[in-house]
């Protein structure tokens, strides 16, 4: 059976960092981004260059207020769910499992 | 020969086909949502994606962060402004890679060149 397309060797073995990553593969992860966002979703592909792409995520962006009067510091997080997104690699600071609470 | 594919150059579609952004190649003519690095969003028919992730869009309703919007006929995003690209629900991500990966094998293959990829489907 003649393969179409040249395929690149793939190993079983964990050799570099971005082996962990596929070994994540169709998981949910958790994604900590630039700008104080984070997603979890389930990671269906990813590149070099940790590009992504995620089914079912939900992201999380936090902010930070501080009260004028009082100094305290006001944390929001905003969340918002999307059903498949492609992501930049550049914007990408860790990929973990998902964190367990308590 | 007009390259179906749209690469400008070898060395673009060998940076493409190395990693995801070959994806994104393959939703061209789709309608789409692009969220910008400045937290804007651009929403549009995607006409032409290259290899550095510059996004060309048409028909677009752009949201800057404050939420005001604007309609604009044409769009150029760069590559390096892109933060996430929504996918269409109904995309199947492998039929789309390998679809784009055959569209431009098949291009090598119709330009009479030489043979190092495998032959066509008949």
């Amino acid at each position: 059976m003649a393969d179409e397309v040249e395929q690149q060797q793939t190993t079983n073995t964990v050799e570099e960092p971005l082996d962990l990553i596929r070994l994540s593969l169709d998981e949910r992860i958790y994604v900590k981004m630039r700008n104080d966002r984070e997603l979890r979703g389930r990671l269906h592909a990813y590149d070099q260059h940790l590009n992504m792409i995620l089914g079912d995520v939900e992201e999380t962006v936090t902010t930070v207020e501080i009260d004028e009067e009082t100094y305290e510091e006001l944390y929001k997080s905003t969340k918002r769910n999307i059903p498949m997104l492609f992501v930049r690699g550049d914007g990408v600071v860790l990929v973990a499992p998902p964190l367990r609470v308590g | 020969i007009h390259l179906v594919a749209g690469f400008s150059s070898i060395r673009e579609r060998t940076i493409a086909e190395n990693s995801l952004v070959i994806l994104l190649q393959g939703l061209q003519g789709q309608v789409t949502t692009v969220d910008l690095r400045d937290e804007s969003t651009a929403r549009g028919h995607v006409v032409n994606v290259d290899a550095f992730m510059n996004i060309r869009l048409k028909k677009v309703l752009h949201r800057d962060r404050r939420g005001r919007l604007t309609q604009l006929e044409d769009l150029f995003v760069t590559g390096r402004n892109v933060r996430y690209v929504h996918i269409p629900d109904h995309m199947d991500i492998m039929e789309t890679i390998q679809g784009q990966l055959a569209k431009s094998h098949r291009v090598r293959n119709f330009a009479g060149g030489r043979k190092e990829y495998a032959k066509k489907k008949s």
